[in-house]
């Protein structure tokens, strides 16, 4: 099975009805001069891309916004015009009351699947005691986090509350929760893997195509930046596909992966099996 | 002199895909009740082509190659990095290249009511850059 951890679902048609919505949404997000697309389109991209599931990622800054970027209920209304292709995160604001009520709402009703956080949006940092209920919801239904880490590329969103070295106190305290720390947490690229090979929780995805083609990209990444035993003997088991979905295009990220010169086990791994152990759809069968 | 404009959609279920529109263009004609004049057929984007070319599966896949060939998908080119003014990344630059080598438009006569145009001669909206919904503009004018 072939998932993609992290698509925005900004402008999937089921929740652009109203114009004045889509006008927020592209600002608040950065997508100006994209425009709404149609579930059919959605799905022949992710068949061209062959892709079996998606993981949609709500986007909650209330407190600042005055509205969610992507609501629950809307990653709610998408996945159920589209039953079995998606697999929905919730959001909420951390800086209002009554955030771990409704992100209980979202895992308990809308049978949400994990928990999106942007601390880089929110501005704050991993540690922020409004941030642990949430956590402690998390363990509590087994559900893992989300994280953007690395660069930001929205506005209002400084990239230093992505840096995955601040996300260590919460590997540490919170042993049982899975979290992601996505975009390969790029430019702290090395951080993150010492955070991937010391805390069994702690996984990235990556939707990171900051410069460059995907295949180029990655082939620094993964073949420079690391050396090219880094990715199949050591971090095989925490890294994920991920496009970023609609920043990056799916089938584009999905053959850049491709293109490297990995082992069939280790590209298996990456397209899908780890995400099923990271949303906890089976548990890893054995431990190093 | 009359001029009658019709946009029509397409939804592209290839990367690179050759949609023969001939038909729609002649009813276009058909329906402005323009005799004697000149019909355009316009892209409305950058990655896409209109060609006049015969309808052969071996000509279009030569087309094809061709346009691989001289610009191919996973080539060096500048334009792939993130787009501000978008907020996503490029990546498209074959499409662009392959849409300038081809030309966004075509032009036939008409006459007597109907699109004059060879035997031979049929009008594809090509993509270069799917998948996407586009549009292309029919527009007769004349008398």
């Amino acid at each position: 099975m072939v998932i993609d951890v992290h698509a925005h679902p900004v402008l999937f048609g089921p929740i652009c009805t109203d114009p004045e919505r889509v006008k927020f949404r592209k600002q608040a997000f950065g997508l100006y001069k994209s425009s709404p697309i149609s579930m059919e389109q959605v799905m022949a991209v992710m068949d061209h891309a062959g892709l079996d599931k998606a993981v949609l990622l709500a986007e909650d800054y209330s407190a600042s916004m005055g509205q969610p970027i992507v609501s629950n209920e809307e990653i709610r209304l998408i996945m159920d015009t589209i039953p079995d292709r998606f697999i929905g995160f919730a959001s909420v604001d951390p800086r209002q009351e009554g955030a771990e009520e409704r992100l209980e709402r979202a895992f308990k009703e809308l049978k949400l699947a994990g928990l999106k956080l942007n601390l880089s949006h929110l501005q704050m940092e991993p540690s922020d005691a409004r941030l642990k209920p949430l956590y402690a919801c998390c363990v509590k239904h087994d559900k893992p986090v989300m994280f953007h880490s690395g660069f930001s590329w929205e506005p209002d969103s400084p990239s230093k509350y992505g840096r995955p070295i601040l996300y260590e106190d919460v590997a540490v305290e919170y042993p049982e929760l899975r979290f992601c720390l996505s975009h390969l947490g790029w430019p702290w690229v090395d951080e993150l893997v010492m955070l991937l090979l010391k805390y069994p929780n702690v996984y990235t995805d990556t939707a990171t195509v900051f410069m460059d083609s995907p295949k180029n990209y990655y082939e620094q990444i993964f073949m420079k930046n690391m050396a090219p035993g880094w990715l199949q003997n050591n971090l095989m088991d925490k890294v994920m596909y991920g496009s970023n979905l609609p920043r990056f295009r799916q089938v584009r990220t999905k053959t850049g992966l491709e293109s490297l010169s990995l082992r069939p086990d280790v590209m298996r791994k990456i397209l899908g099996d780890n995400a099923k152990v990271y949303l906890g759809m089976e548990v890893r069968g054995y431990a190093y | 002199m009359l001029i009658k404009s019709y946009t029509h959609e397409i939804a592209s279920r290839q990367e690179f895909e050759m949609v023969k529109i001939t038909d729609r263009v002649k009813e276009a004609v058909a329906e402005s009740g323009i005799q004697n004049g000149l019909v355009f057929v316009i892209s409305l984007h950058t990655t896409t082509a209109i060609m006049i070319n015969e309808s052969l599966p071996c000509v279009e896949k030569d087309i094809e190659t061709t346009l691989e060939r001289l610009v191919p998908t996973d080539g060096d080119y500048i334009h792939t990095h993130m787009l501000p003014s978008y907020g996503t990344c490029s990546g498209n630059a074959p499409g662009h290249l392959k849409s300038m080598l081809c030309g966004n438009h075509c032009v036939l006569p008409v006459a007597d009511g109907k699109m004059a145009c060879g035997s031979a001669q049929d009008i594809y909206f090509v993509e270069f850059d799917g998948l996407k919904v586009r549009k292309y503009t029919i527009q007769v004018m004349g008398e």
